[in-house]
């Protein structure tokens, strides 16, 4: 991919004016604010559960277990050779590996 | 369900308040507010909020609600400040936003207006290219390179292994995500004039800052090199600008009666 060249960094910058999903909206408007004791308050008890849900437990077996999964996928022969190249001269094989995965990640926040 | 729905003054009923401008700047107000109210003002003093009726006090949250919202902060926010309310709040009359809103919290109101002046808020994410992470986690550890040849060949057979294998992986995942929150913090705290950190999920960092408008463009720029030194490492997301809604908070949660 062309885009990979090193000193560019658009790709891991992502600006939006506007927040444009769910969960983006509601980090902006939910419970943030002034809040006052007012008259009555909307109820948003189904909502609240859902950017809940969204949370990752860091410290539990699951965790541990889909960590070390994700550590016995790595081709570790070629961990030593790319991680190298990536530090000095951003391989791009590894880059648009992980632009890839960053727009996977984006689609299914739960994970 | 009203049929009618009140132009410009939603009299005795309930009232949803979006936020506080100062009088004479008001903006042009967007006719669709949450629950297809029509957006009006109330004004007293020197101060205006920006409302719309309620149909009735039990509103169903729709997508089109939340949206609404945020599109009639927004849309304040392009031409004056705006002290934004939290989605869903909701008054029980036009006399109580007058009175016990902007009269009895004038002063905190304005302080509030004068603090947010000329700022606008930028929602800030930085996760890790998890693969990116670990391949340098475990580059750097012959002894985790060991436990995962061993894990591997055990097959099945290592499932203690593996939990082993992972606790220490997550272990060295979360000490270098600790280090890199405070370093990025320390890196744009000095361009800002607060910071309201939300609390991360799998994010490295999660925050809103409020930056001044003429400050927008060197915040900017050290979020552009944070990523370009992090080389892929990790992923920045910046969202806005926004209006203030992290940062209008008033001393306590009360009001005047």
């Amino acid at each position: 991919m062309a885009i990979a060249t090193h000193g560019t960094s658009s790709n891991y910058l992502q600006r939006a004016p506007s927040p444009s999903g769910l969960a983006d909206v509601l980090d902006v408007i939910l419970d943030k604010g002034l809040v006052i004791d007012a008259y009555v308050r909307v109820s948003v008890i189904g909502i609240e559960l859902v950017t809940i849900d969204a949370r990752i437990v860091i410290a539990s077996v699951d965790t541990y277990l889909r960590f070390a999964e994700a550590v016995n996928r790595l081709d570790l022969t070629q961990t030593e050779a790319a991680g190298l190249k990536e530090l000095r001269d951003g391989g791009s094989d590894e880059k648009s590996k992980g632009v890839k995965e960053g727009v996977k990640e984006k689609v299914t926040p739960g994970k | 369900m009203s049929t009618t729905a009140p132009r410009e003054s939603p009299s005795a009923a309930a009232v949803y308040v979006y936020g506080v401008v100062a009088r004479g700047s008001e903006p042009a107000l967007a006719d669709d507010g949450v629950a297809g109210g029509t957006v009006g003002l109330v004004q007293h003093g020197d101060l205006a909020a920006l409302v719309s009726a309620m149909p009735s006090e039990q509103l169903r949250v729709r997508r089109r609600d939340l949206v609404s919202h945020l599109a009639v902060l927004e849309r304040a926010f392009a031409a004056t400040t705006i002290v934004p309310c939290s989605f869903g709040t909701v008054l029980a009359s036009e006399e109580a936003v007058r009175n016990g809103l902007l009269g009895a919290r004038g002063d905190e109101l304005h302080a509030l207006l004068r603090r947010l002046e000329g700022h606008v808020q930028l929602n800030v994410r930085a996760r890790y290219d998890e693969d990116v992470l670990l391949r340098q986690i475990v580059a750097g550890d012959t002894g985790l390179q060991r436990l995962s040849e061993r894990t591997v060949a055990l097959g099945e057979a290592g499932y203690y292994e593996r939990i082993r294998l992972g606790e220490l992986v997550a272990a060295a995942v979360a000490d270098r995500r600790a280090r890199e929150e405070q370093a990025l913090y320390a890196r744009l705290a000095p361009l800002a004039r607060e910071i309201a950190p939300d609390e991360a999920g799998d994010e490295v960092l999660k925050a809103s800052f409020l930056v001044a408008r003429n400050g927008l463009a060197g915040f900017d720029a050290e979020l552009e090199g944070i990523a370009a030194e992090q080389d892929g490492l990790l992923r920045l997301e910046s969202i806005g600008p926004l209006p203030p809604t992290a940062f209008a908070r008033l001393e306590e949660a009360r009001w005047g009666s």
